[in-house]
């Protein structure tokens, strides 16, 4: 059995990776200033260095999914999707280049369509019911299946292995985790983030995102995630097979946290959400295939 | 909702707000829901009417569904249109995942833990029967599995006497099948003239079709005791008022920790909040909770 302890040198050594960008360390001390204080400029300048990071930037600035806004250039596109997202690209492309193709036991386009499907779900939601960073949420969003790529890298057969029993037994991944490995990818995901120097409610977000109500802090934050990510799970924007499972939501601890801070949410028309994650379905495997897919299996 | 659909001539027409506001008009109606990403399929189905109509603009056509004296009679048209197609046996796949995975296994745990065994479903404005015949053979396929040791009917009920005497006869073309295995074909259908099928005995015996208005109090209030109701496309057509009723029979109907299940692009929205609303992979289900339910509790 591997362990957490084990796995955690592992963890540490993905920093040093060549496969993360050149482009990466400058751009994300540029980002994490305040925003008033972010020079533009030189944010697009370092996004036009790196033709995957602006590709992508641009094929999202022009996705209907973030407005649809006929963007020709990366200056444009930046301003169009705003500093923050930036962020969360840049994080995309650099998680996205440091899992060797003949690792992934989770098809990487179907990972990815779930991260980016739980990132649209969660500002969206956040939007929905006034919650103040909708674009913390969109990372917390993306980033939350972070442990997968960790347990993909670390301990790659064994999580295969998890990867299988979940599928033939028709069960959450974290369960089969849990009884394998002796720990999830939230509590590897955390690991890596806290390296990383996320900052700690985003942490909290990849720890919780299947027991919100283990989170001390961030609750809000944690919540969101954790709703979306099983909205994800329930339409067919999952980790690529089926789960049993019926989640009534209005009953979930996470919803009833957040209806105690945001109210309009107990009169959301939950159904019609559903179905507009649906109507994106088509939206959100185009761009996981523009952007991400270049390692399908 | 039918997934085919021709784009309109024109796509710079999708743009135009009026598709959104006859988008909402029909979801404030009837509860049939269209994304925005899928708008081309409203637009294609609105264009169908519209030309019948010799309507130029969906601005024009807007006016048709909210301030004309026909608007009722259009908006059924248009309704007809968004559901055609709708009717064929295993439609919606995703609704029997949720049964054979989720929620019979539930239900079926309760009742045995009370010494029940006996299962029944309702198929509630059954139309020409497609789904009530489904809905046999998937218990008949789960009888020596999850339904071992279990007895099961469907009730098949519709206000239209012509679909219940062809619901009856259990006659299909090649349409109404066109979702159902070769293996289950062989199975529960014999062979009836050109290219139909009929259902065989052992499946209409699992049915029992009746005549029933869902306005019908007095009918409503005697039909107890359901497990699963199935209501397809049929409360679409109701006014709020009605809706709100059925619905309130509906609950009585069921048993506490029975579910209903409604066409997938339906919502109960602002109908009804006694029932809760529970997701299944790709279908979504209204749960009557049992008694001392509470949220925050395990269904």
């Amino acid at each position: 059995m591997t362990t957490i302890e084990a796995i955690r040198p592992k963890i540490k050594s993905l920093e040093g990776m060549p496969t993360v960008p050149a482009i990466v360390q400058p751009l994300s001390s540029l980002l994490r200033q305040p925003a008033e204080h972010v020079d533009l400029e030189k944010v697009v300048e370092l996004v036009s260095y790196d033709s995957t990071i602006a590709a992508q930037c641009l094929r999202m600035a022009n996705s209907p999914l973030f407005g649809r806004r006929n963007t020709e250039t990366v200056r444009s596109a930046v301003i169009a999707l705003g500093i923050k997202r930036i962020e969360a690209i840049l994080l995309g492309c650099c998680l996205n280049r440091i899992v060797p193709a003949d690792c992934w036991s989770i098809d990487p386009n179907t990972f990815w369509r779930h991260s980016l499907g739980c990132a649209l779900v969660s500002s969206r939601l956040a939007k929905m019911i006034g919650y103040p960073d909708p674009e913390k949420a969109y990372l917390s969003g993306l980033l939350h299946d972070l442990g997968i790529l960790v347990n993909t890298l670390a301990c790659t057969e064994d999580f295969r292995e998890c990867v299988e029993k979940a599928r033939q037994e028709h069960i959450a991944l974290h369960c089969c985790e849990r009884e394998r490995l002796g720990f999830t990818h939230c509590e590897s995901g955390k690991i890596l983030g806290e390296h990383w120097k996320f900052s700690p409610d985003v942490i909290a977000a990849i720890e919780f995102h299947h027991d919100a109500t283990r989170a001390d802090s961030a609750s809000d934050l944690v919540s969101l995630v954790y709703l979306s990510d099983l909205l994800c799970r329930v339409r067919d924007l999952g980790h690529g097979y089926y789960e049993a499972m019926g989640v009534d939501f209005a009953g979930e601890n996470a919803w009833l946290t957040l209806v105690e801070h945001y109210p309009t949410l107990a009169r959301m028309d939950l159904a019609r959400l559903t179905m507009d994650v649906d109507g994106a379905m088509d939206e959100i495997v185009a761009v996981v295939n523009a952007v991400f897919g270049m390692q399908s299996s | 909702m039918a997934t085919v659909g021709t784009k309109p001539a024109r796509s710079e027409d999708l743009d135009d707000p009026a598709y959104l506001r006859i988008r909402d008009v029909i979801y404030q109606i009837s509860g049939i829901y269209q994304p925005e990403e899928k708008l081309y399929l409203l637009a294609s189905r609105c264009s169908r009417r519209m030309s019948a109509l010799h309507v130029a603009s969906p601005t024009e056509y807007l006016e048709h569904l909210t301030v004309r004296g026909n608007r009722e009679a259009e908006l059924r048209l248009l309704l007809n249109e968004i559901t055609i197609g709708e009717t064929y046996m295993f439609r919606s796949p995703q609704q029997l995942d949720a049964l054979r995975n989720v929620v019979l296994p539930q239900i079926l745990q309760a009742k045995t833990a009370l010494g029940f065994k006996r299962l029944h479903i309702w198929s509630a404005g059954c139309s020409t029967g497609e789904e009530p015949y489904t809905l046999a053979m998937f218990l008949l396929e789960e009888k020596q599995r999850l339904l071992a040791g279990c007895s099961f009917d469907v009730l098949a009920t519709d206000l239209n006497d012509n679909s219940l005497s062809a619901a009856r006869a259990g006659i299909y073309g090649e349409y109404s099948l066109r979702s159902t295995t070769e293996p289950l074909r062989r199975k529960y259908f014999k062979p009836a003239g050109e290219k139909q099928q009929q259902a065989n005995e052992e499946l209409k015996s699992i049915i029992r079709f009746d005549r029933v208005n869902l306005n019908d109090d007095s009918r409503m209030t005697f039909l107890k005791g359901m497990d699963v109701i199935f209501c397809c496309n049929v409360l679409i057509y109701f006014d709020l008022a009605s809706k709100r009723k059925v619905m309130q029979h509906f609950y009585a109907n069921l048993l506490p920790g029975g579910y209903l299940f409604l066409g997938h692009a339906e919502s109960l929205y602002q109908v009804d909040d006694r029932f809760h609303l529970v997701h299944f992979p790709g279908a979504i289900g209204y749960w009557k909770p049992p008694v001392g339910y509470a949220p925050g509790d395990e269904p």
